[in-house]
């Protein structure tokens, strides 16, 4: 008897679970309880509703990574955001990096997504292409005029199959930061063409004491800089194919100089895996120079308050143009959002003047041109908002993640010298194609 | 009649008290569990579960024939074969150690249990830093104090060296536990077997051999097999110094692995796959484990 009954209810159990796996969670699901009181509540409450519906404002959640400083000032920015919109309140939540991309995943799937978030620009196309994201143009009012005032390179990591799932909240890029006292001892100038860059690199390593260039990593982002300034290209502007891209004679180019320069020992190699970091190496001479973003302001302020921090623009390719890797984060509409106006409302203030540079007090670069120059700035943006006017963004594809890992591979393969670097990159093209292609 | 319907109000109080531990179980395990053993045969759409496409063993047999999880199945093999006998050597030795009379013994199981419930983040942070390739702790110890080396090695930059780390991080971590779980089983032994053996002139390694070894049998099948479980779903030390599969994905784990598909690359019917063979290894392994340990038991 009790084999049968325990039989009973576990098979009971394991149908009442698959039947609720298998039917798409609707928001909030509530027990079958609560749903005849609610019901009985709501014919209560459907009588009043029509009177108090002006007042009571609607509720929008907005997701981010944000810093301390960042988050104090955005609970600023939504006090003057609601002061202006009594109809909106804005919920926003709080949530770790490298926890954000599962915890909005486990909200899509659980029907529990917010209505809008800031998410790394690199993730834009990913969601988009799985329908996470409402498209923006077309549907936001006034839509052609803040995407003509953004910079492009972060206005097109939200393109995607013909239309644009967000909007560049903010930026950031990657420029060169020199180590003044050894540049000094040595007696040489800040480079500013790449010629200069390599012989700098080498005039400044001294063996294993000291090296004139590091990377972070083999990651697409430690080269990149350097990649897009001597013309390098992933893939076409069309992002059809990387065969002549990836594989093409300026990226073979950018790859030989960094494969060159490491192999004469004028690289540190750390960006192999496991050295000293970019960050504590520079600091301490270590690294005479290195090239990243405008975060390490604030990084070299705590932990190094004695290190004088001196920024250059990334040196310029054979064609004479510097360049860059565009950074940052967009805000999204998720397509699940029940409240689209009024989340749209949230993302025009986001994207207004006065966002931008409330935001910008607490480092965080805006993403609108004319404020480059602008007095209320901190100082150190300009060189960041200058290289920006030329900075490219990375392939925005739903497999960008993958494509990064493949030209990754062939970064190490080529420094290991398993292959060479056209090898190297032919075989980087042929993989990036395959992603493409599916 | 009366006993029988007794028995019967007694089962169905003993189903009742059973039900909600039994309810979590479903929900929480065995739900998730079928539910991703479904998703393993999808494309699978994360936000539109209706828009996936059936794919059958395709995602199994994508696994099975890609080159970077056959890898990652050699990379927990060698990582279960070393670290196993590893912790199991070292942490009866320690066992062996504090079963003794000796002073501080207290302090000595609070030293070797440190380890054990330190969070794997930060020792695997630690094992970074002393295994840094330019100013790590070891590269100094072979180079500068021993002169074994002239040139640093770059340990977590190699693809077999890195493992080096790694394997040490596993025994390190987990000598403290299995010593202890060794510990109640030599306490189990009855003292009277060692008098009776020193008095027909046992030496001590005979009565180790012939005595203790023979009467932890149990513990050591039960050590065995939770062992080994834990070596095939290692992953946070892997992730944390070699940032799972760095470099050239030669160091993946099979869950590093499954973790970077599912919420890397979203791929979470392929995710769900290797899940399930990982599942399908540590059954089959377990199951081999005690039956042999059992039988050999039994001749």
């Amino acid at each position: 008897m009790s084999k049968k009954i325990l039989a009973m209810l576990s098979v009971m159990f394991v149908m009442v679970f698959l039947i609720s796996a298998c039917t798409p969670t609707p928001v909030e699901e509530p027990t079958e309880e609560a749903v005849v009181e609610e019901e009985v509540e709501e014919v209560e409450a459907e009588e009043t509703e029509e009177e108090v519906a002006e007042v009571v404002p609607v509720e929008i959640s907005y997701w981010h990574t944000m810093s301390d400083p960042e988050t104090e000032k955005l609970d600023e920015l939504i006090a003057v955001f609601e002061a202006a919109n009594p109809g909106i309140k804005v919920a926003p939540t709080r949530f770790a990096y490298s926890d954000f991309k599962a915890a909005i995943l486990t909200g899509l799937a659980g029907g529990s997504a917010p209505d809008t978030a800031r998410m790394d620009i690199a993730w834009v196309p990913e969601f988009a292409d799985q329908g996470a994201l409402k498209q923006l143009d077309g549907v936001l009012e006034g839509f052609d005029e803040i995407a003509a005032a953004v910079f492009p390179g972060p206005l097109s990591t939200n393109f995607w199959n013909g239309a644009y799932y967000g909007l560049p909240q903010n930026t950031n890029t990657q420029v060169l930061l020199w180590h003044k006292d050894t540049f000094d001892a040595a007696g040489i100038a800040v480079p500013t063409t790449m010629d200069e860059f390599a012989a700098a690199a080498c005039a400044l390593t001294e063996g294993e004491t000291r090296y004139g260039y590091a990377l972070g990593g083999t990651y697409f982002w430690a080269p990149a800089p350097i990649f897009y300034a001597m013309g390098g290209k992933v893939v076409d502007d069309a992002i059809t194919t990387a065969e002549g891209y990836t594989n093409g004679p300026e990226s073979v180019a950018a790859f030989t100089m960094l494969t060159d320069l490491f192999n004469e020992g004028c690289i540190s190699p750390n960006l192999l895996g496991g050295g000293v970091g970019t960050a504590d190496g520079h600091a301490t001479g270590f690294y005479s120079m290195i090239i990243d973003g405008p975060w390490m302001v604030d990084i070299y302020a705590g932990n190094y308050p004695d290190f004088e921090t001196n920024f250059a623009l990334i040196p310029t390719g054979a064609d004479g143009t510097t360049s860059s890797v565009v950074g940052g984060e967009d805000v999204v509409v998720f397509e699940t959002t029940e409240n689209t106006e009024q989340a749209l409302v949230w993302v025009s203030f986001l994207m207004s003047e006065e966002a931008q540079k409330m935001l910008a007090e607490v480092g965080v670069m805006p993403t609108l041109a004319h404020l480059t120059g602008d007095a209320s700035m901190p100082a150190h943006f300009e060189i960041f908002m200058e290289q920006l006017e030329t900075a490219q963004a990375r392939v925005p594809h739903p497999k960008w993640g993958e494509m990064d890992g493949a030209i990754n591979n062939a970064f190490q393969r080529m420094l290991r010298g398993d292959q060479t670097v056209q090898e190297a990159l032919d075989q980087a093209a042929l993989e990036i194609d395959a992603l493409l292609a599916e | 009649m009366i006993t029988i319907k007794n028995k019967t109000n007694q089962s169905v109080q003993a189903a009742l008290f059973l039900l909600p531990g039994f309810i979590l179980f479903l929900t929480f395990i065995v739900g998730p569990m079928i539910y991703s053993f479904r998703i393993s045969f999808f494309d699978w759409n994360i936000i539109f579960p209706e828009k996936s496409t059936w794919v059958g063993f395709a995602n199994y047999l994508e696994a099975i024939r890609d080159p970077i999880f056959r890898k990652a199945v050699l990379n927990n093999a060698v990582y279960t074969l070393v670290t196993v006998p590893g912790q199991m050597i070292f942490g009866l030795l320690v066992a062996l150690l504090l079963n003794q009379q000796i002073r501080g013994k207290a302090a000595f199981r609070v030293i070797f249990y440190l380890p054990v419930i330190t969070s794997w983040v930060i020792v695997s942070l630690l094992f970074e830093y002393m295994f840094s390739g330019q100013a790590g702790l070891i590269n100094y110890l072979l180079r500068d104090v021993l002169h074994i080396i002239d040139q640093n090695i770059l340990w977590l930059a190699d693809p077999v060296l890195a493992f080096i780390p790694i394997h040490l991080l596993g025994i390190w971590k987990g000598v403290g536990w299995t010593a202890v779980i060794f510990l109640a089983g030599l306490q189990a032994i009855p003292i009277q077997l060692f008098e009776a053996a020193l008095v027909d002139g046992a030496n001590r390694l005979q009565q180790f051999r012939y005595i203790t070894l023979p009467m932890i049998r149990q513990t050591t099948i039960y050590l065995v097999v939770v062992l080994t479980a834990g070596a095939l779903n290692a992953y946070i030390s892997n992730l944390l110094l070699t940032n799972g599969g760095d470099p050239l994905d030669q160091t993946h784990f099979i869950l590093t692995l499954m973790y970077e598909e599912t919420f890397g690359n979203l791929e979470f019917g392929y995710g769900s796959a290797i899940s399930y063979l990982l599942t399908i290894i540590v059954f089959i392994i377990s199951v081999i484990q005690i039956r042999l340990l059992r039988n050999q038991e039994q001749v």
